[in-house]
């Protein structure tokens, strides 16, 4: 079929041309065919009370499912129930449909790094000539469809990259809460290794517990210590391993706060710090200082009340710059930080 | 750097800001100062001329005064020196009045003495807000003299050893506890190396010492706080971790001078220690941000510099206080922030930490605020050390120290 001659010749271009492809488009083709099943709503065509919002929304309550993926997912329902005759309408309407999702929710960085790499990937297709607006669209809701599974396809593989890098007898830090890492440690477990797992409290979203209560049920012993007590026992880990909301164009990750903190002090006791990120976390951002990310505030409770003329703050993440991390593990492989700009520069060019 | 010995020199009265704002401490300056500094004679028997001469807190009681002077590592104990000034009142109390209370007898409320404890007699003192547990702990040790039926020297010593220990393994954890018994314990086997000819004289002698101890803790703070205010300049930002008098003392008087500075206070889990300190700093119209722990390096950018106080200070120039100064001083450095830490003289310890771990263990409760599984193993230390190389200038009330210097100090303390 053309279009399958097309998709090749896309291949074909971009490896010529030196850089590394959509590999998880790639292993979308070698993804399996298990689907998960599109949304049962009513009709392909003119559903008039449809919000890109809402489909996110729905998208977002999967337990599973990375904010990115549930991105593309609604993009692709936009998609769906298009009615534009031509590819650069349906490009138009997606844009659209982009930017009320961003400004939907304006901190949240993997949702705008996700919608920005399924523009580009909607672009660059249009580039080429569809006879066919339906084919165009069918073979773009296909990718979008097979999205989910190469979400889960990319933890596996960073799983299985990541998991070399744990040694037995190894006492692993950890700070937050990343579906990403703790697949990771599941699979080194087992695998028969056998490592202990310090969490930090993570305050005020209690992500220790959260992850003790995961790793233990894969029978991971887990010691939980408080956020100011990572310098104390610091001399006692041999690794820091965190996921990433978004990796940015320095090399630097933006996670739960706390982590350029736990970075810092590990560096500076020259233990390595790992972080596990899909790529599709790799975001459009060179942050400066920390507050050049956009504001995220989030609730603190204090167990004890707090005179009312003391102000709080209330960030939800920091940023960690380069030269504290030691490797990122992405489904592109494991890079160091330097090499994450060229990476996202062949993604974007 | 301020000298202590240079009080010697300069006539009480003069632009002397340490001294402590009212005229009473002037006057008992000038009097004390008349009688024992300017009549030494060597040799001479009088009771107060061989007290000065004997005085333990000299170092070398060979040297004369003039000597003394001169030699610019001599330090003698400050906060004695001080104490001899500090205290508003002239006299001691009566000693020998027993502590009454009320039991059950026969059916019938009746008063008798209470039996002694210098556990209690700890205990009761500490629960002064004002009081540090170093001072609490003299107060208990002096009130062992008060009721001792020694009647030898050596006898009371003995007395006063088990009194020491017993506290220390009631409370195994506290720095300050054992380091203020220590000094004690000091002060008193030099003093009764001396030959008293009367116990009860010596006694007495003893006890006028540990009660002016109160006193003394109160006019650290304020020495302390008069050093480390020019620190602070207008616009400046204040990272402090942890629940310290000291430092609030600092605050407060840089405060009161009109300085416009604001203060990050960290949450301080699990004991609220940032709440605290807001509780005291905003009244004084000191603007104050609480942050989470886990935020300090978040916020280090915006910050001009660490002030911290400290459970103990050590033999390396380190310090140790409440879990999470150690991360504290790590980042501001990296980010090449200064760290100052405000302590007292009676909290220097002997103490030289190797690690995190060669303290002893100072466990508590931690309450994690959600359910957890029975599995999880919970790292529950209370305080940590933070080595001499993260730490910048250390205000005491024997003046402001380098980390280096701080052993300098323990050795003239101890020797």
């Amino acid at each position: 079929m053309k279009a399958d001659k097309a998709v090749e010749d896309v291949g074909e271009s971009a490896k010529v041309a030196g850089g590394v492809t959509f590999e998880w488009l790639r292993q979308a083709e070698d993804a399996s065919l298990l689907t998960t099943p599109a949304r049962p709503t009513a009709t392909d065509h003119g559903d008039s009370s449809f919000s890109v919002i809402e489909e996110f929304n729905y998208w977002r309550m999967q337990p599973d499912l990375a904010e990115a993926v549930a991105a593309i997912k609604a993009l692709t329902a936009v998609i769906r129930r298009s009615q534009a005759s031509t590819m650069m309408g349906l490009e138009i309407e997606l844009k659209n449909a982009s930017e009320a999702l961003k400004a939907w929710d304006e901190t949240s960085i993997p949702l705008s790094a996700g919608c920005d790499l399924f523009l580009r990937y909607v672009t660059r297709t249009t580039a080429l000539e569809y006879e066919d607006i339906r084919a165009g669209k069918a073979r773009l809701i296909e990718r979008g469809e097979r999205f989910g599974e190469i979400s889960q396809k990319a933890r596996r593989t960073i799983a299985m990259l990541g998991q070399d890098f744990i040694l037995n007898g190894s006492t692993i830090l950890t700070h937050g809460f990343s579906r990403v890492v703790l697949n990771l440690l599941k699979l080194a477990a087992s695998n028969g290794k056998h490592f202990n797992v310090i969490c930090t409290e993570g305050r005020p979203d209690n992500t220790g517990a959260k992850v003790a209560i995961e790793l233990l049920a894969a029978g991971i012993p887990v010691t939980l210590i408080l956020d100011s007590g990572v310098g104390y026992m610091m001399e006692k880990v041999d690794m820091l391993l965190v996921g990433a909301e978004g990796v940015v164009e320095s090399g630097g990750i933006i996670n739960y706060i706390g982590t350029f903190q736990s970075a810092l002090v590990a560096r500076s006791m020259n233990k390595p710090v790992y972080v596990a990120a899909e790529s599709y976390k790799f975001a459009r951002l060179y942050p400066l200082e920390q507050r050049d990310l956009g504001p995220s505030p989030c609730h603190v409770e204090f167990v004890e009340p707090v005179p009312e003329d003391a102000k709080v703050e209330n960030t939800a993440r920091d940023y960690t710059p380069p030269n504290y991390l030691t490797l990122l593990f992405t489904d592109l492989g494991v890079l160091t930080p330097s090499a994450v700009s060229d990476e996202l520069i062949q993604l974007y060019l | 750097m301020y000298r202590p010995s240079s009080l010697l020199s300069n006539p009480p009265n003069q632009d002397f800001s340490l001294r402590g704002g009212s005229d009473e401490d002037n006057l008992d300056n000038s009097l004390e100062a008349e009688r024992r500094y300017f009549k030494l004679r060597p040799g001479f028997a009088t009771s107060d001329q061989t007290m000065e001469l004997c005085n333990p807190y000299h170092e070398d009681r060979n040297v004369s005064q003039d000597e003394r002077d001169f030699n610019p590592s001599s330090v003698t104990f400050e906060w004695l020196r001080q104490a001899e000034s500090a205290s508003l009142y002239g006299g001691s109390e009566d000693y020998t009045r027993p502590v009454l209370h009320h039991v059950r007898s026969w059916g019938r409320e009746v008063v008798r003495e209470k039996p002694f404890s210098v556990i209690h007699e700890f205990d009761a003192w500490r629960k002064n807000p004002e009081l540090a547990e170093a001072v609490a702990a003299i107060k208990a040790l002096t009130a062992v003299i008060k009721r001792s039926g020694a009647s030898t020297m050596m006898g009371l010593e003995v007395e006063l050893k088990e009194a020491s220990d017993a506290l220390k393994a009631w409370d195994e954890s506290s720095i300050s506890l054992s380091a203020g018994c220590d000094l004690f314990m000091r002060y008193v086997t030099r003093t009764s190396a001396i030959e008293y000819e009367d116990i009860e004289a010596g006694k007495a002698r003893l006890i006028e010492r540990g009660e002016k101890f109160g006193d003394i803790s109160q006019k650290a703070r304020r020495t302390i706080a008069e050093l480390g205010k020019d620190f602070i300049v207008n616009g400046t930002t204040v990272l402090t971790h942890g629940y310290s008098r000291v430092v609030i003392a600092l605050l407060k008087l840089a405060a009161s001078e009109g300085k416009d500075f604001n203060v990050v206070c960290t949450e301080g889990r699990p004991d609220n220690t940032g709440a605290e300190m807001a509780k005291e700093l905003v009244p004084a119209g000191i603007p104050v941000t609480l942050v989470l722990d886990a935020g300090v390096a978040y916020m280090m950018e915006t910050i001009d510099m660490v002030l911290v106080g400290a459970d103990g200070v050590v033999e390396s120039g380190g310090i140790i206080n409440m879990l999470g100064t150690y991360q504290t001083a790590l980042i501001a450095r990296s980010l090449k922030k200064p760290v100052y830490v405000a302590a007292e003289s009676y909290k220097f310890a002997r103490l030289f930490p190797l690690d995190q771990r060669d303290m002893s263990p100072a466990p508590r409760h931690v309450d994690f605020l959600v359910p957890l599984p029975q599995t999880v193993r919970v790292e529950n230390s209370a305080r940590d050390y933070t080595p001499p190389q993260y730490l910048t200038l250390l205000f005491t009330d024997l003046g402001i120290l380098t980390p280096s210097a701080v052993s300098d100090e323990l050795i003239q303390l101890y020797l």
